[in-house]
């Protein structure tokens, strides 16, 4: 506990300074407050959201969007990644056709995805998985390749080969980097859903955040910003959870 | 009567053309059933390599490898192959149980209740009762190898190829393990084929030593190891015969050109 407090402080420290010189910056005019207002104005705005119930909404849309883009891209990106880690022939196949597309920086396609699937979910999916997909591929691919040769061939002396090779030995084996790369598609994912949400109007915080701007609703605007890092920064604390309970030889 | 598992003329080589290179030439070990051959030989001889195409694991260039009148080709369910590199060839997302359960749960034969009661048994031999809810990498680099000792007992294997099993753990539990296997083997009826660079351990445990020279190795000599069993960690160590069989070798480890006799 004592440790832990030594840890944390410094890193508390610094945000609550910046915090206060924030707020002092905003009562004394050096910048100004209706352009950023202080913390404490941000603050009772965004309580206010948060009592009022208009939190849960716009939040739930966005993050089931994000989280069935995301579970497609895992779906894919490690189904597609086993086969090509495993497959010299499909890997040889896929290989230059995925470094073609996978520099594309994701934003760009949200324009041409409007047209084929319109401004709704199905292209706010589609958008999410493909800008979480190529880390989870490439990663995928590395932590299969990457599996000791020793484990490999353990597995068989005793008769695992084949599809059971893959599911029980390959695929815990590269657990770790594909992790990595589930953790980067997340961070890609969210920034996309929220941009498909501005650039759609259909919904979601992206579009509410826009929307406060062009109202004019600057408190707002700021207290939903603080909303969406407060949950980006939630889902990461869960996905570090889960990952140090999934993967405990990690450390070793 | 012919060998229970007949190593015929194996020959291993890399590349082809001018760039050939030969690990191992025509390479001849006749087992009996129940027997202990230790394959001895200078570190980077092939004797890895060796017991990879042994174990099915690796395709000879030419000859071939019978065991119990069949070939091999592929791993045969009734030989395992015990790893030098212990922390690589247990699997970190198992427990100790779930590892040494890992070959019943291959072969489909045993209702679950059996499989953990047959798993302990098989740790308790190897003296690691009461860790099977552990990870192996809680465990210390002796009582890993333990662990994948049990585990290739619970393939309840007719044959143990073991690979410099205790070149990397600390010279007290080498001792240890090395009298460990001893008992399994002789409760057991094992036939082991044991690939190791350590005079001393091939002379302790073998009945017969096979002695590899270097590249491209072929069987140097074959000694017989007429020591009796049981033998003890320290007593047989320290008698005359020993020490004269440890002489002998070592003698044709460090002088091998005075020694080349072909193929035995």
């Amino acid at each position: 506990m004592y440790r832990a407090a030594t840890r944390l402080l410094p890193g508390l420290a610094s945000f609550v300074v910046v915090l206060v010189i924030w707020e002092l910056a905003g009562r004394y005019r050096y910048v100004n407050p209706v352009l950023l207002p202080p913390p404490s104005v941000i603050g009772s705005t965004l309580w206010e959201i948060v009592r009022s119930g208009a939190l849960l909404e716009p939040l739930g849309q966005t993050f089931l969007l994000l989280f069935v883009g995301y579970a497609l891209a895992c779906l894919f990106g490690i189904a597609l990644g086993l086969v090509m880690g495993r497959s010299e022939v499909i890997y040889g196949l896929l290989e230059p056709l995925i470094e073609l597309l996978r520099p594309i920086p994701k934003a760009a396609l949200v324009p041409p995805l409007f047209l084929f699937l319109g401004f709704g979910a199905t292209m706010k999916i589609t958008i999410v998985a493909l800008a979480a997909f190529f880390p989870i591929l490439i990663a995928t691919i590395q932590g299969v390749r990457g599996v000791d040769r020793v484990a490999i061939d353990t597995a068989r002396t005793f008769g695992c080969t084949g599809l059971a090779l893959n599911l029980r030995i390959i695929l815990p084996a590269s657990l770790p980097m594909i992790a990595t790369g589930m953790r980067v598609g997340l961070g890609l994912g969210l920034i996309l859903v929220v941009l498909a949400e501005m650039l759609a109007g259909d919904g979601g915080v992206g579009y509410l955040i826009l929307d406060m701007q062009r109202s004019f609703a600057v408190r707002q605007m700021y207290a939903w910003i603080v909303i969406l890092a407060a949950a980006g920064l939630a889902i990461n604390a869960i996905f570090v959870f889960v990952e140090a309970r999934a993967i405990p030889w990690r450390a070793k | 009567m012919t060998a229970f598992l007949k190593i015929d003329a194996v020959t291993k080589s890399y590349g082809a053309g001018p760039a050939v290179r030969s690990a191992l030439r025509d390479v001849s070990i006749d087992i009996q059933r129940s027997e202990l051959v230790a394959i001895l030989g200078p570190s980077g001889c092939g004797k890895s390599t060796f017991l990879q195409i042994v174990a099915g694991l690796i395709p000879p260039t030419s000859g071939q490898v019978m065991l119990d009148g069949k070939q091999v080709s592929a791993p045969p369910r009734d030989m395992v192959y015990l790893f030098q590199q212990y922390t690589k060839s247990l699997f970190p997302w198992r427990t100790v149980l779930q590892n040494v359960a890992f070959p019943m749960e291959m072969q489909r034969t045993a209702s679950q209740r059996l499989v953990r009661a047959r798993c302990l048994e098989y740790l308790a031999m190897v003296g690691l009762g009461g860790c099977e809810d552990q990870y192996p990498w809680q465990l210390s680099g002796g009582m890993q190898q333990r662990v994948a000792i049990a585990r290739a007992l619970a393939a309840e294997p007719r044959v143990l190829l073991m690979d410099e099993p205790f070149s990397a753990v600390d010279a007290l539990t080498r001792l240890e393990l090395q009298s460990l296997v001893l008992d399994i083997w002789a409760r057991q009826r094992l036939t082991v084929l044991l690939v190791t660079h350590d005079v001393d351990e091939a002379v302790f445990m073998a009945d017969r030593v096979a002695m590899l020279s270097a590249r491209p190795s072929v069987v140097a000599s074959i000694t017989d190891i007429d020591l009796p069993r049981p033998r003890d960690t320290m007593g047989t160590r320290e008698s005359a015969r020993f020490l004269s069989l440890r002489h002998g070798l070592l003698d044709t480890l460090l002088h091998p050109t005075a020694h080349v006799v072909g193929n035995v």
